[in-house]
């Protein structure tokens, strides 16, 4: 099962351009490994991007996050990224959480104190060969009960 | 009194000498015109309007050609590439068809040349075939001019180039049986790698970094148009190269380069240093769509003697990973590429201009026959003083 949902979250991803298939695969394997790696038990609903960025650019998507419910946020990125700052955002924009020391692997954990839609905003901060894959994965880890 | 009119006589004599050997003639006009350097003939002020109005539009196709492009292979051609990083396709009067073959294995060839294999940015190339019959409702297309839309302009990873054959490489890659005469396919591959120009240094190394990439493209990528021009000495990349420099025609083509551009062929740290940072800002700003319009004809007046070449260069001696770190550096270019070179980027500069062109000479330095003729005045001049001295002297 938690095998299947991986392999769904990593299906209804864009499909890669030709061409540049090896650093997308690369990504999305080192996603697949993250979420393993800190999933508990098998994940309901892992919220998955992917996407490129040159050095110092930033990208940022919102996802709800459950009231209650502790996730797991990982960002992983290519070979040749060498620093990528993971952060948390409030619904109303302004910083929860930020990961900045964990070169390529930034990871954060958070519970949710309400239901709402919380910013992610991932920033390239060194690509050695621009531009540079990354994927980010938000995996609910367990509820906390009330 | 005889003697002194004497002695006035002759000192006016050698003043006007010395004037006549020393002072420049004024408002004379130059005996010759070089056909050398990049002079025209001026037109009519409603010409040179039309010739400007022409460019303006020349300019205005060819983004929308480029941005056409980017429509297509964004939606039409999403198959073209086919696991591969370079597409080529030709466009004529507004079609678009596949490549010549010649032209498409040409291609291949350079790309594998170049050591292109799976690249982060992949790169679309249009060659833009001359029309047979062109209507006269709109300017022709210029020649050697070429055109590239930036990764960042398209989707981030697609380099789009759009390369005008002419009419000598149309009749040549469509076969044309009254083409001037054949030429090998390692020419062929060779221009062919040219014309992908800034495309491959992206295909290279990526999109730089914002202070390269500002830098770049306020001079017009004029650094960076050819990754690998083949060995030093191959081919003549400017008049000075192949121009003896016993003629005026070198010291015209010389001097109409920018001072900076001719202090470093006189081997001189400072005018390389300028010549190659002219542009380097501390805040580069990059345009949106980013377009390159890049004029590669052989005459043009360049920044600095083989300037096309530079970047291939010191790319070729200071390695990949050296370059990537100038090249997606965040630090002043400047700074960047002397901690690429390990060394100030004047006096690498100096040494590598000296490999094209032999160290010229600057500063004030009078012609060898105006020197034997002041000394022979001077020499003259002496005489006479003391054959007039000795005649005075009294017994």
């Amino acid at each position: 099962m938690k095998a299947f949902i991986v392999l769904l979250a990593i299906a209804v991803i864009a499909t890669p351009a030709a061409g540049q298939q090896r650093w997308e695969r690369q990504v999305q394997e080192r996603a697949q490994r993250a979420i393993e790696a800190v999933a508990t038990s098998s994940p309901r609903a892992v919220v998955q991007r992917s996407g490129m960025l040159n050095t110092d650019e930033a990208a940022s998507f919102g996802t709800t996050l459950v009231q209650g419910t502790s996730y797991a946020i990982v960002a992983v990125c290519d070979d040749d990224c060498s620093r990528l700052q993971l952060t948390l955002l409030s619904p109303s924009g302004s910083d929860i959480a930020k990961e900045r020391n964990s070169e390529s692997l930034p990871t954060l954990r958070f519970t949710a104190a309400t239901t709402a839609v919380y910013g992610i905003r991932v920033v390239m901060e060194g690509c050695r060969w621009n531009p540079c894959w990354y994927a980010i994965a938000v995996v609910p880890l367990r509820k906390t009960p009330s | 009194m005889a003697s002194l009119k004497r002695w006035g006589l002759a000192g006016l004599a050698g003043c006007v000498a010395l004037a006549l050997a020393y002072l420049p003639p004024r408002g004379a006009t130059a005996s010759h015109d070089s056909i050398f350097v990049g002079q025209s003939v001026r037109g009519t002020p409603a010409r040179q309007r039309a010739q400007a109005v022409a460019d303006e539009w020349r300019a205005a196709d060819g983004s929308l050609r480029l941005l056409r492009a980017r429509e297509h292979f964004r939606t039409v051609a999403t198959n073209a590439w086919a696991g591969s990083s370079l597409v080529v396709v030709s466009e004529s009067a507004g079609v678009w068809t596949a490549a010549p073959r010649i032209a498409d294995s040409a291609l291949h060839v350079a790309w594998e040349q170049l050591r292109l294999d799976e690249t982060k940015v992949r790169v679309a190339v249009i060659l833009q075939l001359a029309a047979g019959a062109q209507g006269r409702d709109r300017p022709l297309p210029e020649e050697g001019r070429a055109a590239y839309l930036t990764p960042d302009s398209s989707d981030r990873t697609t380099c789009i180039a759009v390369v005008s054959a002419g009419s000598y490489w149309t009749r040549i890659l469509t076969g044309d049986e009254r083409a001037p005469r054949p030429v090998t396919f390692a020419a062929l591959v060779q221009s062919l790698k040219a014309g992908l120009g800034p495309c491959a240094f992206y295909a290279a190394y990526g999109t730089p970094g914002k202070s390269v990439r500002g830098w770049l493209a306020s001079r017009g990528w004029d650094l960076a148009l050819t990754l690998d021009a083949g060995r030093r000495g191959q081919q003549w990349g400017s008049v000075i190269e192949m121009a003896d420099r016993r003629y005026p025609w070198f010291w015209d083509a010389v001097y109409s380069l920018p001072p900076s551009a001719v202090g470093c062929l006189a081997g001189r740290p400072d005018g390389c240093g300028a010549a190659v940072l002219a542009g380097a800002r501390d805040d580069p700003a990059v345009p949106f769509p980013d377009i390159m319009r890049i004029d590669r004809r052989w005459g043009r007046v360049p920044r600095l003697v083989e300037a096309s070449r530079f970047l291939g260069d010191v790319a070729h001696e200071v390695g990949r990973d050296r370059f990537l770190d100038f090249w997606t550096s965040a630090l002043p270019v400047d700074t960047a590429l002397a901690a690429a070179l390990k060394r100030p980027v004047g006096a690498w500069t100096a040494d590598w201009q000296s490999n094209f062109v032999r160290p010229i000479r600057l500063g004030p330095a009078p012609p060898l026959g105006s020197v034997a003729i002041a000394l022979a005045i001077a020499a003259l001049a002496l005489a006479l003083v003391a054959v007039t001295a000795s005649r005075r002297q009294v017994r």
